[in-house]
C-alpha cells in the first residue's frame, strides 16, 4: 500500500501486519488492519484516543494475541501472543507507560534479563558498566551508568528504554507516545536517537498526538480510525489539517477557543508561599473566570506549586485563600470542601485508580453528594456522572468499565470530568492535555474556557507552549521553585512571547521586566 | 462498504454467542471448581450430600468466616493481618477469664472478647497507619504478642470449669442454626452490602487500588486503614468467643494457624494481595471451598497429614486456574 514499492519482492517489509482483527468484550477495536513498514523509515501512527494504536503495537510485539490476522517480520511469520518470539525476531517496544525499574541503576536496567557473567557465573558488573557507557554514548547520552534510574528525569529514562529495547539488535522499533511524558528540550534528543536508528536501517513506528512531532520525525503517516487504517501517505504529501480530519472524521476549525473576559473578584490567592526550602516566596491572585498559566522547564516547581495549593504537599510557609477562607495546608479533603479540583500530572500514579470502574473513580471525590447515611445512592450518581462523562465525550464501554482498560486519553477525560458533578471554584490543572488527541484536546480547551466563563478560577501548568500562549489570561514563568517572571495577555500575544518565556525559564533574564526592556550586559 | 459492515456485525454476533458460555465459565471459574469438588465428594461419599452434613460444614466454617471477612478488608487495602489467629486465642482467654472471675453473665465474656479483639486491632491499625510500619511486620509482631498475652492470662494453662452460661454463645439455636452460623450469614450479607454499596466500601477499594490518588480524591487514608485493622481485630475477638464457647474452655493455643486459612479463602476468592481487587462473595466462596474440602476428606477418612497435603495442592491449583482464566477473560 505504501506509494513507492519498486522492488518490494527483493526487499520484504521489515514488519507486515495483515488483516489484524481484535475485539475486547465483543467490541471490535481493530477490524482488519494492514500495515507494512520498510527498513530505514519512520512511520507515524495517528488516531484518536481509543482508536487502537497501543493495541496494534501490543499485537505486533506479542503482548496481545489478535482474534485474526498475521504479523510477518522479514517474511517470517510471528507466532502470535509470544513476547519472547517477537523479541527474538527483532521487534522492540517502548510502551506508553514507562516500565523501567527506578530502584535499579541504569546499567542494571539495561542488562536485566541478559546479564553479563564472569566465568564463575557471578555478575560481571564492570563489563556491563563499560559496555553500557559505550552504548549510551552512541545515542549521545553522557551519563554515568551506575546512577539510579529513578534519579534521572523522565525524558532520559525514556531514551534509556529505547537504548535497552534496541540494543538487542532490533529491526523494528515501536514507540508508543514517546514524547507525552517528556519536556520539549528532551524531545530534540529523542529525535536524534530516532534518526540515528533509522539510518541504521531500523523500521520505526511511533504514535503521537502532536503534528510538530510527526513533521520532525516521520517520513510517512498512517491514520487509524474506527478500527481501520484510513490514510496512508508520505508526510510531504499531506497537510496537518488533512491528518486531523482523517483522525477525528470531521474538520476542526480552531484548536483554541476564544478566552472570555474574567471578572474582578478574587477566588484564589497565594500569599508569600514558599514551596521549597531556599525558594523565593510566591504571591498571586486568580480572579473569577481567569486562566492563569504556569510555564517553566521540567523541574521548575510547577507541579510542586499546584500540589501545595491543593494540599497534597505542605508548603514551607505562606497561605492559600479560597474565596476569603484560609485553606488548611496538607489536607486535600479540606480543599475539596472549598470547591477546589485538581487534575494531577501523573495520571497513572495520582489520578486514576486503575482497578476501579469509571463510575467508582468518578464517585470518589464527590462521595458526600452521592451518598446518604454512608450508602451510595446509585441512581443519582449514575445520572450525574453519566452527564459529566457525556460532556467530556468519553469513549468507553459504559461507566462500569475498569478505567485501566480505557485508552490513555480517555482516562484523562475521566480524571478531569469527575469533578464536574458539583461546583468547582478553583480548578488546578497540571499538564491537562498530556497524551490527549487533538479532537479531545480541543474539547478540553472548550471545557476549560466554558468552566472559566461560568466563574471558575483556573490555574494551568503546562509544557505545551501554544497552550500557555493561547489559553491563558496571564502566565507565571517558574524557575527553581520561584516565580521568575510574569506575562500578561498582551505580552503573551506578542510575537516574541515564546522567547521571553524561555529566557525567564532558563534564567537568562531574571527580574520582572516587561520584555521590551533591554537585557543587562 | 455497507455489506462489509454488515458482515462484521453478524460475524461478531455469532462469535459473541459462542463465547458467552465459555466466558461465563471463565468468569466464574471458582464456581466451576467448587461444583467439581462437590460432585466428586457427593459421588464418593453417601453422607456428603445430606442436610446434616451441610450444617456440619457451616458450623465449621463460621469462626473462619468472621476472620476471613476482616482479612478481606485488610487485603483490599493492600495490607495483610497475620495476627488474627493469636488474637482469637487472646480474646478467648480474656472471655474465659471474665466468665470465671466476674460472674455468671454471658455478656461479660462477649464484652471481654470484643474489647480484646478491638485492642489488638487498634494497635495494629495505629502501627500501620500512623507509624507506617509495613502491615506484614506490624501484624507479625502482634501475632507473637497476642499469643504471649493468651498464655499470660491463663498462666500458661487453659481456663476450665466455666459457668454454663459461657456455652450459650456457640450452642443456642434459632431455626435450627446455632448462633455462629447465623452470625456468619448475617456478617457475610452485611459486609457484602458495605463493600459494594457504601462510601466506606468504595474508599477501602480506592486506597488499595492507589493510595495517593485516593488521598487526592479526598479519602482520609490513615483513618480508613486504622478502621480496617480494628474491624479485623473485633471479628477475630468474636471468632475467639464462638470457638471457646463451643467447648466451654479457654485454650491459649486456640486459633493457631487460622490466619493462613483465612488468607487462603480471600485469595481463592479472587482478591489481589496488592490491594484494590477482591470481593466479599469471593471470600465466602473461597471459605466454603476450603471447608468443603476439609469436610469431604474427613468423610473419606483420609489421614490428617494427607489432608493437609491435598488441601495445599487444591488451594494453589484453584488460584492458578483463576489466574489462567483472568488472562483469558475479555
Ligand atoms: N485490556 C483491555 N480490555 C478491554 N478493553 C480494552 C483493553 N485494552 C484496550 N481496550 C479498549 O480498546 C480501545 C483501544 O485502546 P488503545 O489503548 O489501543 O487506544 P489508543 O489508540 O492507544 O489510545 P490513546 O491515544 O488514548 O493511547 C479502547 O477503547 C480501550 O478501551
Ligand atoms: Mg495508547
Amino acid at each position: 500500500m505504501p506509494p513507492t514499492d519498486v522492488d518490494a519482492a527483493s526487499q520484504p517489509a521489515m514488519l507486515a501486519c495483515e488483516n489484524i482483527k481484535m475485539s475486547f468484550g465483543g467490541i471490535p477495536v481493530l477490524k482488519g488492519v494492514d500495515l507494512s513498514l520498510e527498513p530505514g523509515t519512520v512511520t507515524a501512527l495517528a488516531g484518536e484516543n481509543g482508536a487502537g494504536k497501543s493495541t496494534l503495537m501490543k499485537i505486533a510485539s506479542g503482548q496481545y494475541r489478535p482474534d485474526a490476522g498475521t504479523v510477518y517480520v522479514r517474511d517470517r511469520q510471528l507466532p502470535m501472543g509470544n513476547l519472547k518470539a517477537s523479541n527474538r525476531l527483532g521487534i522492540a517496544i517502548v510502551p506508553q507507560e514507562l516500565a523501567s525499574i527506578p530502584e535499579l541503576t541504569v546499567y542494571e536496567n539495561l542488562y536485566i534479563g541478559r546479564e553479563t557473567r564472569t566465568p564463575l557465573g557471578t555478575l560481571n558488573r564492570r563489563a556491563m558498566i563499560g559496555e553500557a557507557t559505550v552504548k549510551l554514548r552512541e545515542f549521545g547520552v553522557d551519563i554515568d551508568p551506575a546512577v539510579q534510574m529513578g534519579s534521572l528525569p523522565v525524558g532520559m529514562r525514556q531514551i534509556i528504554e529505547i537504548v535497552k529495547a534496541t540494543s538487542r539488535g532490533a529491526r523494528v522499533l515501536l514507540l508508543d507516545e514517546p514524547t507525552s511524558a517528556i519536556a520539549e528540550r528532551e524531545v530534540a534528543h529523542l529525535y536524534d536517537v530516532v534518526r540515528n536508528l533509522r539510518d541504521q536501517g531500523v523500521a520505526v513506528l511511533f504514535t503521537t498526538h502532536k503534528m510538530e512531532e510527526m513533521r520532525a520525525m516521520a517520513d510517512r503517516v498512517v491514520v487509524l480510525r474506527d478500527g481501520q487504517l484510513i490514510t496512508d501517505s508520505a508526510l510531504a504529501d499531506i497537510t496537518d489539517d488533512d491528518i486531523v480530519t482523517a483522525m477525528i472524521g470531521r474538520e476542526l476549525e480552531n484548536l483554541f477557543p476564544e478566552i472570555p473576559r474574567h471578572k474582578d473578584d478574587v477566588v484564589l490567592e497565594a500569599t508569600d508561599l514558599v514551596i521549597a526550602p531556599e525558594a523565593e516566596p510566591i504571591s498571586f491572585r486568580v480572579r473569577r473566570g481567569e486562566i492563569l498559566g504556569l510555564a517553566g522547564l521540567v523541574g521548575a516547581g510547577r507541579t510542586e506549586l499546584i500540589e501545595c495549593i491543593y494540599g497534597i504537599r505542605t508548603p514551607v510557609s505562606g497561605t492559600i485563600t479560597v474565596s476569603g477562607n484560609v485553606l488548611k495546608p496538607g489536607q486535600p479533603q479540606a480543599s475539596i470542601e472549598r470547591h477546589i479540583a485538581i487534575v494531577p500530572e501523573d495520571r497513572k500514579g495520582a489520578g486514576a485508580i486503575m482497578p476501579l470502574s469509571v463510575i467508582d473513580n468518578a464517585t470518589l471525590p464527590r462521595l458526600d453528594i452521592f451518598s446518604k447515611f454512608g450508602v451510595i445512592t446509585r441512581r443519582k450518581r449514575q445520572a450525574a456522572i453519566g452527564e459529566a462523562m457525556r460532556s467530556m465525550r468519553l469513549k468507553s464501554d459504559g461507566l462500569g468499565q475498569a478505567i485501566e482498560n480505557l485508552s490513555g486519553g480517555n482516562q484523562q477525560k475521566v480524571v478531569l470530568g469527575r469533578w464536574l458533578t458539583a461546583t468547582v471554584d478553583a480548578l488546578l490543572l497540571d499538564e491537562p492535555t498530556r497524551g490527549v488527541d487533538v479532537g479531545a484536546r480541543s474539547e478540553i480547551y472548550r471545557i476549560i474556557t466554558e468552566l472559566a466563563e461560568e466563574g471558575m478560577a483556573v490555574v494551568m501548568a503546562s509544557s505545551d507552549m501554544p497552550e500557555i500562549l493561547s489559553l491563558t489570561h496571564r502566565a507565571l514563568v517558574m524557575r527553581e521553585f520561584s516565580v521568575a517572571g510574569e506575562l500578561n495577555r498582551e505580552q503573551l500575544t506578542s510575537p516574541d512571547a515564546q522567547d521571553t518565556i524561555f529566557r525567564l525559564a532558563s534564567g537568562l533574564e531574571t527580574s520582572h521586566p516587561t520584555h521590551t526592556e533591554e537585557l543587562a550586559p | 462498504m455497507t455489506t462489509t459492515t454488515a458482515d462484521v456485525v453478524s460475524a461478531q454476533k455469532t462469535r459473541t454467542w459462542k463465547s458467552i458460555v465459555g466466558n461465563f465459565l471463565i468468569r466464574n471459574i471458582m464456581v466451576v471448581v467448587m461444583l467439581l469438588i462437590v460432585a466428586f465428594f457427593a459421588y464418593r461419599s453417601a453422607r456428603f450430600a445430606t442436610p446434616d452434613n451441610l450444617v456440619t460444614i457451616l458450623v465449621a466454617a463460621a469462626p473462619f468466616a468472621l476472620i476471613a471477612l476482616g482479612q478481606t478488608l485488610v487485603i483490599l487495602t493492600g495490607g495483610i493481618d497475620l495476627s488474627v489467629g493469636s488474637v482469637i486465642a487472646a480474646s478467648a482467654m480474656a472471655a474465659a477469664w471474665s466468665a470465671k472471675n466476674l460472674g455468671d453473665n454471658p455478656l461479660y465474656p462477649l464484652l471481654a472478647a470484643l474489647l480484646a479483639g478491638l485492642a489488638a486491632g487498634a494497635i495494629n491499625g495505629f502501627v500501620v497507619s500512623r507509624l507506617n510500619v509495613p502491615p506484614f511486620i506490624a501484624t507479625l509482631g502482634m501475632l507473637t504478642l497476642a499469643s504471649g498475652v493468651a498464655y499470660v492470662i491463663g498462666n500458661g494453662a487453659p481456663i476450665n470449669g466455666l459457668p454454663a452460661s459461657y456455652g450459650v454463645w456457640a450452642n443456642t439455636e434459632f431455626l435450627g442454626f446455632t448462633v455462629p452460623v447465623i452470625l456468619m450469614i448475617v456478617a457475610i450479607i452485611v459486609f457484602a452490602f458495605v463493600m459494594r454499596r457504601t462510601s466506606y466500601g468504595l474508599r477501602v477499594y480506592a486506597i488499595g487500588g492507589n493510595r495517593l490518588a485516593a488521598e487526592i480524591a479526598g479519602v482520609r487514608s490513615k483513618r480508613l486503614l486504622f478502621s480496617v485493622y480494628a474491624i479485623s481485630g473485633i471479628l477475630a475477638g468474636l471468632s475467639g468467643l464462638m470457638l471457646s464457647s463451643r467447648v466451654s474452655t479457654g485454650a491459649p493455643n486456640l486459633g493457631q494457624g487460622y490466619e493462613l486459612d483465612a488468607i487462603a479463602a480471600v485469595v481463592i476468592g479472587g482478591a489481589s494481595l496488592m490491594g484494590g481487587r477482591g470481593s466479599v462473595w469471593g471470600t465466602a466462596l473461597g471459605l466454603l471451598l476450603i471447608q468443603t474440602i476439609n469436610n469431604g476428606l474427613d468423610l473419606l477418612l483420609v489421614p490428617a497429614y494427607w489432608q493437609d497435603v491435598i488441601k495445599g495442592v487444591i488451594i494453589v491449583a484453584a488460584v492458578a486456574a483463576d489466574v489462567w482464566a483472568s488472562k483469558r477473560r475479555t
